[in-house]
Protein backbone atom coordinates (compact mmCIF):
# COMPACT_ATOMS: atom_id res chain seq x y z
CA UNK A 1 0.00 0.00 0.00
CA UNK A 2 2.40 2.52 1.28
CA UNK A 3 5.64 3.44 -0.76
CA UNK A 4 8.78 4.48 0.33
CA UNK A 5 9.65 8.78 0.20
CA UNK A 6 13.10 8.42 1.10
CA UNK A 7 15.60 5.93 1.91
CA UNK A 8 19.23 6.50 3.44
CA UNK A 9 21.79 4.65 4.60
CA UNK A 10 24.94 5.23 5.96
CA UNK A 11 24.33 9.13 5.36
CA UNK A 12 27.07 11.16 6.54
CA UNK A 13 27.78 15.29 6.83
CA UNK A 14 30.92 16.05 7.88
CA UNK A 15 32.26 19.77 8.57
CA UNK A 16 36.04 19.19 9.22
CA UNK A 17 36.52 16.71 11.39
CA UNK A 18 32.75 17.31 13.33
CA UNK A 19 29.80 14.99 11.70
CA UNK A 20 27.13 17.06 11.93
CA UNK A 21 25.02 13.56 10.75
CA UNK A 22 27.01 10.27 11.59
CA UNK A 23 25.82 7.35 9.65
CA UNK A 24 22.36 7.63 9.71
CA UNK A 25 20.25 4.97 8.04
CA UNK A 26 16.07 6.00 8.16
CA UNK A 27 13.55 5.54 5.82
CA UNK A 28 10.69 7.81 5.32
CA UNK A 29 6.93 6.07 4.12
CA UNK A 30 4.15 8.10 2.09
CA UNK A 31 1.78 10.10 3.85
CA UNK A 32 2.63 10.06 7.37
CA UNK A 33 3.68 13.30 9.65
CA UNK A 34 7.02 12.60 11.05
CA UNK A 35 8.91 14.77 13.61
CA UNK A 36 12.89 15.04 13.27
CA UNK A 37 12.96 16.00 17.37
CA UNK A 38 16.30 16.69 18.82
CA UNK A 39 18.06 19.61 20.51
CA UNK A 40 19.43 22.41 19.00
CA UNK A 41 22.44 21.93 17.09
CA UNK A 42 21.57 17.90 16.85
CA UNK A 43 21.61 17.91 13.06
CA UNK A 44 18.13 18.06 12.07
CA UNK A 45 18.98 21.49 9.60
CA UNK A 46 21.96 19.81 8.01
CA UNK A 47 19.31 16.25 7.50
CA UNK A 48 16.93 18.07 5.84
CA UNK A 49 19.23 20.28 3.67
CA UNK A 50 20.80 16.87 2.75
CA UNK A 51 17.51 15.56 1.67
CA UNK A 52 16.54 18.64 -0.23
CA UNK A 53 19.67 18.51 -1.92
CA UNK A 54 20.75 21.75 -0.89
CA UNK A 55 23.89 20.23 0.68
CA UNK A 56 26.38 17.36 -0.36
CA UNK A 57 26.87 14.05 1.57
CA UNK A 58 29.98 12.96 2.89
CA UNK A 59 29.29 9.29 2.42
CA UNK A 60 26.36 7.10 2.30
CA UNK A 61 23.74 6.09 0.22
CA UNK A 62 20.68 8.95 -0.27
CA UNK A 63 17.15 8.48 -2.68
CA UNK A 64 14.34 10.43 -2.40
CA UNK A 65 11.84 9.42 -4.66
CA UNK A 66 14.03 6.72 -5.98
CA UNK A 67 17.14 9.20 -7.00
CA UNK A 68 19.75 11.59 -5.03
CA UNK A 69 18.04 14.84 -4.73
CA UNK A 70 20.80 17.33 -5.43
CA UNK A 71 20.56 18.93 -9.51
CA UNK A 72 17.16 16.38 -9.94
CA UNK A 73 14.56 18.84 -11.12
CA UNK A 74 12.20 15.99 -11.26
CA UNK A 75 13.20 15.39 -7.26
CA UNK A 76 13.05 18.37 -6.23
CA UNK A 77 9.48 19.93 -7.78
CA UNK A 78 8.21 17.43 -5.26
CA UNK A 79 9.71 19.04 -2.16
CA UNK A 80 9.20 22.14 -0.25
CA UNK A 81 11.83 23.28 1.90
CA UNK A 82 11.60 26.62 3.83
CA UNK A 83 14.17 27.01 6.30
CA UNK A 84 14.55 28.40 9.76
CA UNK A 85 17.12 30.59 8.89
CA UNK A 86 15.65 30.86 5.09
CA UNK A 87 17.67 33.68 3.16
CA UNK A 88 14.98 35.85 1.12
CA UNK A 89 16.11 38.16 -1.94
CA UNK A 90 17.16 41.40 -1.13
CA UNK A 91 14.44 43.80 -0.21
CA UNK A 92 11.55 40.67 -0.35
CA UNK A 93 8.24 41.01 1.29
CA UNK A 94 5.81 38.36 2.02
CA UNK A 95 4.13 39.61 -1.38
CA UNK A 96 6.88 38.87 -3.50
CA UNK A 97 7.61 35.14 -2.15
CA UNK A 98 3.56 34.32 -2.54
CA UNK A 99 3.47 35.76 -5.80
CA UNK A 100 6.36 33.45 -6.97
CA UNK A 101 5.52 30.29 -5.32
CA UNK A 102 3.02 29.48 -7.81
CA UNK A 103 5.78 29.28 -10.29
CA UNK A 104 7.74 26.76 -8.26
CA UNK A 105 4.99 24.56 -6.96
CA UNK A 106 2.43 23.02 -9.13
CA UNK A 107 -0.32 22.06 -6.33
CA UNK A 108 -0.26 25.99 -4.97
CA UNK A 109 -3.22 26.98 -3.70
CA UNK A 110 -3.52 31.00 -3.66
CA UNK A 111 -6.63 30.83 -2.33
CA UNK A 112 -5.81 28.63 0.74
CA UNK A 113 -2.88 31.10 1.53
CA UNK A 114 -4.82 33.93 1.07
CA UNK A 115 -6.58 32.41 3.85
CA UNK A 116 -3.58 31.37 6.12
CA UNK A 117 -2.67 34.96 5.45
CA UNK A 118 -5.54 36.80 6.99
CA UNK A 119 -5.48 33.96 9.92
CA UNK A 120 -1.84 34.82 10.75
CA UNK A 121 -2.44 38.45 9.84
CA UNK A 122 0.69 38.21 8.29
CA UNK A 123 1.77 42.24 6.98
CA UNK A 124 2.40 41.28 3.54
CA UNK A 125 3.65 43.91 2.45
CA UNK A 126 6.63 44.98 4.95
CA UNK A 127 10.08 44.01 3.88
CA UNK A 128 10.86 40.25 5.45
CA UNK A 129 13.80 42.10 7.40
CA UNK A 130 11.09 43.85 9.27
CA UNK A 131 9.19 40.80 10.15
CA UNK A 132 9.24 39.96 13.68
CA UNK A 133 10.13 35.94 14.51
CA UNK A 134 6.81 34.41 14.64
CA UNK A 135 5.69 36.22 11.39
CA UNK A 136 8.61 34.94 9.81
CA UNK A 137 7.69 31.39 10.98
CA UNK A 138 4.46 32.11 9.70
CA UNK A 139 5.85 33.03 5.91
CA UNK A 140 7.66 29.58 5.93
CA UNK A 141 4.48 27.78 7.53
CA UNK A 142 2.24 29.32 5.02
CA UNK A 143 4.55 28.12 1.71
CA UNK A 144 4.83 24.53 3.10
CA UNK A 145 0.92 24.58 3.35
CA UNK A 146 -0.40 25.73 0.49
CA UNK A 147 2.62 24.68 -1.68
CA UNK A 148 0.53 20.94 -0.71
CA UNK A 149 4.39 19.60 -2.01
CA UNK A 150 4.37 15.59 -1.88
CA UNK A 151 7.17 15.59 0.22
CA UNK A 152 6.97 18.97 2.68
CA UNK A 153 9.38 20.00 5.16
CA UNK A 154 8.38 22.42 8.66
CA UNK A 155 11.62 23.57 9.69
CA UNK A 156 10.78 24.80 13.74
CA UNK A 157 7.28 26.06 12.42
CA UNK A 158 6.70 26.88 16.19
CA UNK A 159 9.69 29.26 16.50
CA UNK A 160 8.11 33.00 18.02
CA UNK A 161 4.39 32.06 16.80
CA UNK A 162 1.99 32.91 19.40
CA UNK A 163 -0.79 30.65 21.20
CA UNK A 164 -3.40 31.54 18.64
CA UNK A 165 -1.21 30.90 15.69
CA UNK A 166 0.06 27.55 16.81
CA UNK A 167 -3.44 26.77 16.88
CA UNK A 168 -4.06 27.48 13.55
CA UNK A 169 -1.12 25.78 12.00
CA UNK A 170 -1.98 22.61 14.32
CA UNK A 171 -5.58 22.83 12.82
CA UNK A 172 -4.90 23.82 9.28
CA UNK A 173 -1.87 21.23 8.94
CA UNK A 174 -4.82 18.34 9.91
CA UNK A 175 -7.24 19.66 7.56
CA UNK A 176 -5.64 19.78 4.90
CA UNK A 177 -3.71 16.76 5.50
CA UNK A 178 -6.90 14.66 5.72
CA UNK A 179 -7.56 16.36 2.04
CA UNK A 180 -4.46 16.19 0.06
CA UNK A 181 -2.32 13.40 2.18
CA UNK A 182 1.69 13.96 1.93
CA UNK A 183 4.42 13.35 3.82
CA UNK A 184 5.49 15.96 6.60
CA UNK A 185 8.83 16.04 8.37
CA UNK A 186 8.42 18.67 11.29
CA UNK A 187 11.55 19.59 12.72
CA UNK A 188 11.51 20.81 16.10
CA UNK A 189 12.94 21.30 19.58
CA UNK A 190 9.49 22.18 21.51
CA UNK A 191 8.12 18.88 21.84
CA UNK A 192 5.19 18.84 23.99
CA UNK A 193 3.55 21.50 21.31
CA UNK A 194 3.92 19.19 18.18
CA UNK A 195 3.54 15.76 20.24
CA UNK A 196 -0.11 15.05 19.08
CA UNK A 197 0.71 15.84 15.25
CA UNK A 198 2.78 13.04 15.13
CA UNK A 199 2.52 9.84 13.70
CA UNK A 200 6.32 8.86 13.85
CA UNK A 201 9.32 10.29 15.63
CA UNK A 202 12.45 10.31 14.64
CA UNK A 203 15.00 11.09 17.61
CA UNK A 204 18.45 12.64 16.06
CA UNK A 205 21.45 13.76 18.88
CA UNK A 206 24.92 14.28 17.87
CA UNK A 207 24.19 13.30 14.21
CA UNK A 208 23.31 9.68 15.54
CA UNK A 209 19.23 8.59 15.69
CA UNK A 210 18.56 7.82 18.76
CA UNK A 211 14.94 6.99 18.14
CA UNK A 212 12.83 6.09 14.95
CA UNK A 213 9.54 4.60 16.23
CA UNK A 214 5.78 5.05 15.98
CA UNK A 215 4.64 7.96 17.57
CA UNK A 216 1.90 5.75 19.59
CA UNK A 217 4.47 3.26 20.44
CA UNK A 218 6.98 5.87 22.17
CA UNK A 219 4.01 7.47 23.75
CA UNK A 220 3.58 4.04 26.08
CA UNK A 221 7.56 2.55 25.77
CA UNK A 222 8.72 4.23 29.02
CA UNK A 223 7.24 4.19 32.71
CA UNK A 224 8.09 6.36 35.38
CA UNK A 225 8.44 4.10 38.98
CA UNK A 226 8.61 6.13 42.10
CA UNK A 227 8.64 5.22 45.67
CA UNK A 228 10.75 4.48 48.78
CA UNK A 229 14.39 4.51 47.26
CA UNK A 230 15.38 0.80 47.94
CA UNK A 231 11.43 -0.58 46.84
CA UNK A 232 12.17 1.36 43.99
CA UNK A 233 16.07 0.13 43.08
CA UNK A 234 15.10 -3.33 43.77
CA UNK A 235 12.12 -3.28 41.76
CA UNK A 236 13.96 -1.86 38.59
CA UNK A 237 17.08 -4.13 38.55
CA UNK A 238 18.02 -5.70 35.53
CA UNK A 239 15.66 -3.05 33.45
CA UNK A 240 17.31 -0.34 30.72
CA UNK A 241 17.05 2.86 32.92
CA UNK A 242 16.84 6.24 31.16
CA UNK A 243 16.71 8.01 33.88
CA UNK A 244 17.05 8.47 37.53
CA UNK A 245 15.56 11.33 40.09
CA UNK A 246 16.07 11.44 43.55
CA UNK A 247 15.16 13.11 46.57
CA UNK A 248 16.38 11.99 50.16
CA UNK A 249 14.69 8.73 50.92
CA UNK A 250 12.46 8.63 47.60
CA UNK A 251 13.21 8.04 43.97
CA UNK A 252 12.18 8.31 40.90
CA UNK A 253 13.28 5.89 38.39
CA UNK A 254 12.38 5.80 34.52
CA UNK A 255 12.70 2.42 32.69
CA UNK A 256 12.95 2.16 29.04
CA UNK A 257 10.07 -0.38 28.17
CA UNK A 258 5.70 -1.19 29.20
CA UNK A 259 5.05 -3.06 32.41
CA UNK A 260 3.51 -6.49 32.16
CA UNK A 261 -0.16 -6.91 34.21
CA UNK A 262 1.80 -8.76 36.95
CA UNK A 263 4.72 -6.73 37.07
CA UNK A 264 2.03 -3.54 37.46
CA UNK A 265 0.01 -5.37 40.58
CA UNK A 266 3.57 -5.96 42.17
CA UNK A 267 4.58 -2.55 41.90
CA UNK A 268 1.12 -1.40 43.43
CA UNK A 269 1.43 -4.47 46.10
CA UNK A 270 5.40 -2.97 46.98
CA UNK A 271 3.81 0.42 47.18
CA UNK A 272 5.05 2.23 44.30
CA UNK A 273 3.52 4.72 41.90
CA UNK A 274 3.40 4.54 38.12
CA UNK A 275 3.17 6.86 35.80
CA UNK A 276 3.05 7.63 32.00
CA UNK A 277 5.82 9.50 30.45
CA UNK A 278 5.36 12.11 28.11
CA UNK A 279 7.15 12.61 24.46
CA UNK A 280 9.04 15.78 26.02
CA UNK A 281 10.15 13.74 29.09
CA UNK A 282 11.07 10.72 27.28
CA UNK A 283 13.16 12.92 25.00
CA UNK A 284 14.99 14.63 27.95
CA UNK A 285 16.05 11.59 29.33
CA UNK A 286 17.21 10.18 26.55
CA UNK A 287 18.83 12.98 25.25
CA UNK A 288 19.92 14.86 28.70
CA UNK A 289 23.52 16.00 28.25
CA UNK A 290 24.60 13.72 31.55
CA UNK A 291 22.98 10.55 30.74
CA UNK A 292 23.77 11.07 26.60
CA UNK A 293 26.44 8.44 27.06
CA UNK A 294 24.78 5.93 28.96
CA UNK A 295 21.47 6.14 27.33
CA UNK A 296 23.11 5.30 23.73
CA UNK A 297 24.58 2.15 24.78
CA UNK A 298 20.60 1.67 26.33
CA UNK A 299 18.70 2.12 23.52
CA UNK A 300 21.15 -0.17 21.25
CA UNK A 301 20.64 -2.92 22.80
CA UNK B 1 -6.68 13.29 -14.30
CA UNK B 2 -5.35 17.11 -15.87
CA UNK B 3 -2.85 17.11 -13.31
CA UNK B 4 -1.39 13.88 -14.05
CA UNK B 5 -1.71 14.81 -18.16
CA UNK B 6 0.37 17.98 -17.13
CA UNK B 7 2.71 16.22 -14.52
CA UNK B 8 3.87 13.83 -17.38
CA UNK B 9 3.74 16.29 -20.27
CA UNK B 10 6.67 18.14 -17.87
CA UNK B 11 8.73 15.35 -17.06
CA UNK B 12 9.12 14.93 -21.02
CA UNK B 13 10.00 18.33 -21.29
CA UNK B 14 12.48 17.87 -18.71
CA UNK B 15 13.73 14.73 -20.20
CA UNK B 16 15.35 17.06 -23.19
CA UNK B 17 17.52 18.55 -20.62
CA UNK B 18 16.50 22.23 -21.98
CA UNK B 19 13.65 22.93 -19.21
CA UNK B 20 12.30 26.23 -20.68
CA UNK B 21 9.77 26.90 -18.09
CA UNK B 22 12.35 25.66 -15.30
CA UNK B 23 15.07 28.64 -16.52
CA UNK B 24 12.33 31.27 -17.23
CA UNK B 25 11.12 31.23 -13.94
CA UNK B 26 14.37 31.92 -12.40
CA UNK B 27 14.23 35.46 -14.52
CA UNK B 28 10.60 35.80 -12.94
CA UNK B 29 11.83 35.45 -9.33
CA UNK B 30 14.69 38.11 -10.25
CA UNK B 31 12.15 40.51 -11.45
CA UNK B 32 9.23 39.96 -9.06
CA UNK B 33 10.84 43.49 -7.44
CA UNK B 34 11.73 45.29 -10.33
CA UNK B 35 13.19 47.61 -8.64
CA UNK B 36 16.52 45.82 -8.12
CA UNK B 37 17.64 44.99 -11.72
CA UNK B 38 15.13 48.08 -13.28
CA UNK B 39 14.09 50.49 -10.66
CA UNK B 40 17.51 51.16 -9.34
CA UNK B 41 19.97 51.75 -11.74
CA UNK B 42 17.66 54.34 -13.66
CA UNK B 43 17.45 56.25 -10.42
CA UNK B 44 21.09 56.35 -10.21
CA UNK B 45 21.44 57.36 -13.74
CA UNK B 46 18.78 59.98 -13.52
CA UNK B 47 20.57 60.99 -10.15
CA UNK B 48 23.53 61.64 -12.05
CA UNK B 49 21.46 63.44 -14.86
CA UNK B 50 19.78 65.80 -12.99
CA UNK B 51 23.12 66.98 -11.22
CA UNK B 52 24.98 67.14 -14.89
CA UNK B 53 22.04 69.50 -15.87
CA UNK B 54 22.40 71.79 -12.56
CA UNK B 55 25.96 72.09 -13.48
CA UNK B 56 25.76 73.22 -16.74
CA UNK B 57 22.82 75.63 -15.87
CA UNK B 58 25.82 77.03 -13.33
CA UNK B 59 28.29 77.08 -15.62
CA UNK B 60 26.29 78.79 -18.25
CA UNK B 61 25.01 81.31 -15.66
CA UNK B 62 28.71 82.09 -14.86
CA UNK B 63 29.40 82.98 -18.16
CA UNK B 64 31.39 80.06 -18.92
CA UNK B 65 32.32 79.72 -23.06
CA UNK B 66 29.94 77.10 -24.22
CA UNK B 67 32.49 75.09 -26.04
CA UNK B 68 35.22 74.78 -23.62
CA UNK B 69 31.92 73.32 -21.28
CA UNK B 70 31.17 70.53 -23.67
CA UNK B 71 34.91 69.55 -23.79
CA UNK B 72 34.85 69.40 -19.46
CA UNK B 73 31.88 67.39 -19.98
CA UNK B 74 33.56 64.77 -22.01
CA UNK B 75 35.83 63.87 -18.79
CA UNK B 76 32.83 62.54 -16.90
CA UNK B 77 32.55 59.48 -15.78
CA UNK B 78 28.47 59.98 -14.61
CA UNK B 79 27.41 58.00 -17.47
CA UNK B 80 29.05 55.13 -16.02
CA UNK B 81 27.02 55.42 -12.46
CA UNK B 82 25.22 52.69 -12.59
CA UNK B 83 27.94 50.17 -13.01
CA UNK B 84 29.09 49.92 -9.13
CA UNK B 85 25.50 48.83 -8.06
CA UNK B 86 25.09 46.32 -10.48
CA UNK B 87 28.00 44.40 -9.61
CA UNK B 88 26.59 44.26 -6.32
CA UNK B 89 23.24 43.10 -7.92
CA UNK B 90 25.38 40.67 -8.91
CA UNK B 91 26.64 39.48 -5.91
CA UNK B 92 23.11 39.56 -4.20
CA UNK B 93 21.83 37.46 -6.97
CA UNK B 94 23.92 34.59 -6.11
CA UNK B 95 24.23 35.55 -1.97
CA UNK B 96 20.31 35.95 -1.44
CA UNK B 97 18.20 34.37 -4.03
CA UNK B 98 20.30 31.59 -5.40
CA UNK B 99 19.75 30.47 -1.54
CA UNK B 100 15.96 31.36 -1.73
CA UNK B 101 15.77 29.57 -5.25
CA UNK B 102 16.99 26.40 -3.87
CA UNK B 103 14.22 26.10 -0.82
CA UNK B 104 11.93 26.46 -3.39
CA UNK B 105 12.75 23.86 -5.56
CA UNK B 106 15.13 25.07 -8.37
CA UNK B 107 18.40 23.28 -9.67
CA UNK B 108 21.73 25.54 -9.40
CA UNK B 109 22.04 24.80 -12.83
CA UNK B 110 18.83 25.88 -13.68
CA UNK B 111 19.49 28.78 -11.18
CA UNK B 112 23.07 29.85 -13.14
CA UNK B 113 20.85 30.10 -16.61
CA UNK B 114 18.02 31.56 -15.83
CA UNK B 115 20.16 34.45 -14.01
CA UNK B 116 22.27 34.92 -17.16
CA UNK B 117 19.08 35.34 -19.31
CA UNK B 118 18.17 37.82 -16.81
CA UNK B 119 21.92 39.47 -17.07
CA UNK B 120 21.42 39.44 -20.72
CA UNK B 121 18.37 41.08 -21.04
CA UNK B 122 19.33 43.69 -18.31
CA UNK B 123 22.53 44.33 -20.61
CA UNK B 124 20.94 45.07 -23.67
CA UNK B 125 17.72 46.84 -21.95
CA UNK B 126 20.37 49.28 -20.39
CA UNK B 127 22.59 49.23 -23.65
CA UNK B 128 19.53 50.43 -25.94
CA UNK B 129 18.78 53.05 -23.79
CA UNK B 130 22.39 54.53 -23.27
CA UNK B 131 22.90 54.65 -26.99
CA UNK B 132 20.08 56.29 -27.87
CA UNK B 133 20.29 58.91 -25.11
CA UNK B 134 24.15 59.38 -26.51
CA UNK B 135 21.96 60.27 -29.89
CA UNK B 136 19.48 62.44 -28.39
CA UNK B 137 22.37 64.30 -26.37
CA UNK B 138 23.88 64.94 -29.64
CA UNK B 139 20.64 65.80 -31.44
CA UNK B 140 19.48 68.38 -28.74
CA UNK B 141 23.14 69.31 -28.64
CA UNK B 142 23.48 68.87 -24.87
CA UNK B 143 19.57 69.31 -23.76
CA UNK B 144 19.17 72.61 -25.38
CA UNK B 145 21.77 74.22 -22.34
CA UNK B 146 25.10 72.01 -23.47
CA UNK B 147 25.33 69.78 -20.89
CA UNK B 148 26.93 66.43 -21.74
CA UNK B 149 26.69 63.07 -19.74
CA UNK B 150 26.10 60.61 -22.13
CA UNK B 151 28.32 61.78 -25.18
CA UNK B 152 31.22 61.37 -22.14
CA UNK B 153 34.31 59.18 -22.77
CA UNK B 154 34.42 56.77 -25.58
CA UNK B 155 30.54 57.27 -26.36
CA UNK B 156 29.04 59.32 -29.06
CA UNK B 157 31.97 58.87 -31.59
CA UNK B 158 31.74 55.87 -33.56
CA UNK B 159 28.00 55.40 -33.68
CA UNK B 160 24.71 53.84 -32.19
CA UNK B 161 25.79 50.77 -32.62
CA UNK B 162 29.12 50.28 -31.22
CA UNK B 163 27.80 52.39 -27.87
CA UNK B 164 25.27 49.42 -27.89
CA UNK B 165 27.90 46.87 -27.99
CA UNK B 166 30.13 48.64 -25.68
CA UNK B 167 27.88 49.26 -23.47
CA UNK B 168 26.38 45.79 -23.36
CA UNK B 169 29.40 43.85 -22.64
CA UNK B 170 30.29 45.95 -19.73
CA UNK B 171 27.11 45.52 -18.19
CA UNK B 172 27.54 41.85 -18.64
CA UNK B 173 31.09 41.94 -17.49
CA UNK B 174 30.35 43.55 -14.20
CA UNK B 175 26.93 41.78 -13.65
CA UNK B 176 29.28 38.35 -14.23
CA UNK B 177 31.99 39.23 -12.29
CA UNK B 178 29.64 40.02 -9.02
CA UNK B 179 27.91 36.75 -9.64
CA UNK B 180 30.97 34.46 -10.02
CA UNK B 181 33.26 35.75 -7.14
CA UNK B 182 30.04 34.95 -5.18
CA UNK B 183 29.66 31.36 -5.99
CA UNK B 184 33.30 31.57 -4.89
CA UNK B 185 32.29 32.62 -1.23
CA UNK B 186 28.56 30.41 -1.56
CA UNK B 187 30.91 27.04 -2.02
CA UNK B 188 33.98 27.24 0.14
CA UNK B 189 33.38 30.47 2.36
CA UNK B 190 35.85 32.78 3.85
CA UNK B 191 38.62 29.95 3.12
CA UNK B 192 38.01 30.77 -0.77
CA UNK B 193 37.53 33.59 -0.95
CA UNK B 194 41.30 34.37 0.93
CA UNK B 195 42.71 32.05 -1.91
CA UNK B 196 40.81 33.87 -4.54
CA UNK B 197 42.33 37.83 -3.42
CA UNK B 198 45.69 36.36 -2.66
CA UNK B 199 45.47 34.24 -5.68
CA UNK B 200 44.73 37.02 -7.94
CA UNK B 201 47.39 39.14 -5.82
CA UNK B 202 50.12 36.62 -6.67
CA UNK B 203 48.87 35.89 -10.27
CA UNK B 204 48.94 40.22 -10.76
CA UNK B 205 52.77 40.30 -8.95
CA UNK B 206 54.08 37.18 -11.24
CA UNK B 207 52.62 38.95 -15.11
CA UNK B 208 54.35 41.92 -13.89
CA UNK B 209 57.46 40.27 -12.60
CA UNK B 210 57.90 38.49 -16.07
CA UNK B 211 56.57 41.29 -18.22
CA UNK B 212 59.44 43.32 -16.26
CA UNK B 213 62.24 40.77 -16.34
CA UNK B 214 62.07 39.96 -19.99
CA UNK B 215 61.42 43.17 -20.76
CA UNK B 216 58.41 43.08 -22.92
CA UNK B 217 56.63 45.93 -21.51
CA UNK B 218 57.06 47.98 -25.01
CA UNK B 219 55.45 44.96 -26.48
CA UNK B 220 52.46 44.72 -24.25
CA UNK B 221 51.77 48.60 -24.75
CA UNK B 222 52.23 47.92 -28.63
CA UNK B 223 49.48 45.55 -28.59
CA UNK B 224 47.11 47.39 -25.93
CA UNK B 225 47.30 50.58 -28.47
CA UNK B 226 47.04 48.71 -31.51
CA UNK B 227 44.26 46.95 -30.37
CA UNK B 228 40.85 48.31 -31.98
CA UNK B 229 37.82 49.61 -30.48
CA UNK B 230 36.16 46.60 -31.66
CA UNK B 231 38.86 44.25 -30.08
CA UNK B 232 39.02 45.54 -26.87
CA UNK B 233 35.24 45.05 -27.00
CA UNK B 234 35.50 41.57 -27.79
CA UNK B 235 38.41 41.34 -25.11
CA UNK B 236 35.52 42.24 -22.27
CA UNK B 237 32.80 39.75 -23.80
CA UNK B 238 35.91 36.73 -23.29
CA UNK B 239 36.08 38.24 -20.00
CA UNK B 240 32.46 38.29 -19.01
CA UNK B 241 32.00 34.72 -20.48
CA UNK B 242 35.02 33.19 -18.74
CA UNK B 243 33.41 34.71 -15.62
CA UNK B 244 29.90 33.40 -16.10
CA UNK B 245 31.78 29.75 -17.30
CA UNK B 246 33.45 29.03 -13.92
CA UNK B 247 30.67 30.87 -12.17
CA UNK B 248 28.31 27.52 -13.60
CA UNK B 249 31.41 25.39 -12.91
CA UNK B 250 31.77 26.39 -9.02
CA UNK B 251 28.12 26.88 -8.34
CA UNK B 252 26.96 23.42 -9.46
CA UNK B 253 28.34 22.12 -6.08
CA UNK B 254 27.43 25.27 -3.92
CA UNK B 255 25.87 25.26 -0.70
CA UNK B 256 23.19 27.86 0.53
CA UNK B 257 23.76 29.76 3.51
Amino acid sequence: MTSTVVRASGLTKRYGSFAAVDHVDFALEEHRIYGLLGRNGAGKTTLMQLLTGQLFPNEGELEVFGRTPAEHADVLRRLCFIAESQRYPEDFTPKHVFTSAPWFFENWDAEFAERLIADFRLPVKRRIKKLSRGQLSAVGVIVGLASRAPLTFFDEPYLGLDAVARHIFYDRLLEDYAEHPRTIVLSTHLIDEVANLLEHVILIDQGRILLDRDAEEVRGQATTIAGARSVVEEFVQGRPIIGREGLGGLASVTIDGRLEREERIRAAELGLELAPVSLQQLIVHLTGADLAGATEKEVAA
Amino acid sequence: MTAVATATAERELGASRLRVGEIWRIVRLLAVNPTIFFGVPWMILGGAWAVTMVLALIMTGAGAPMEEAREGFRYSWAVLSPQWYLVVVGVQAVAYTFSFALGFGSTRRDFWLGMSVMFVLVSAEMAVAIATLVQLEQLTNGWWIGAGMFDALWYGQLGWGFDFLSTFVLQLLVLFVGASATTIYMRWRVRGMMVLLFGTVALVLILIASLTFTESWPAVWTWLVGLTPIGLVLLGLAAAAVAAVAGFLVIRRATPR
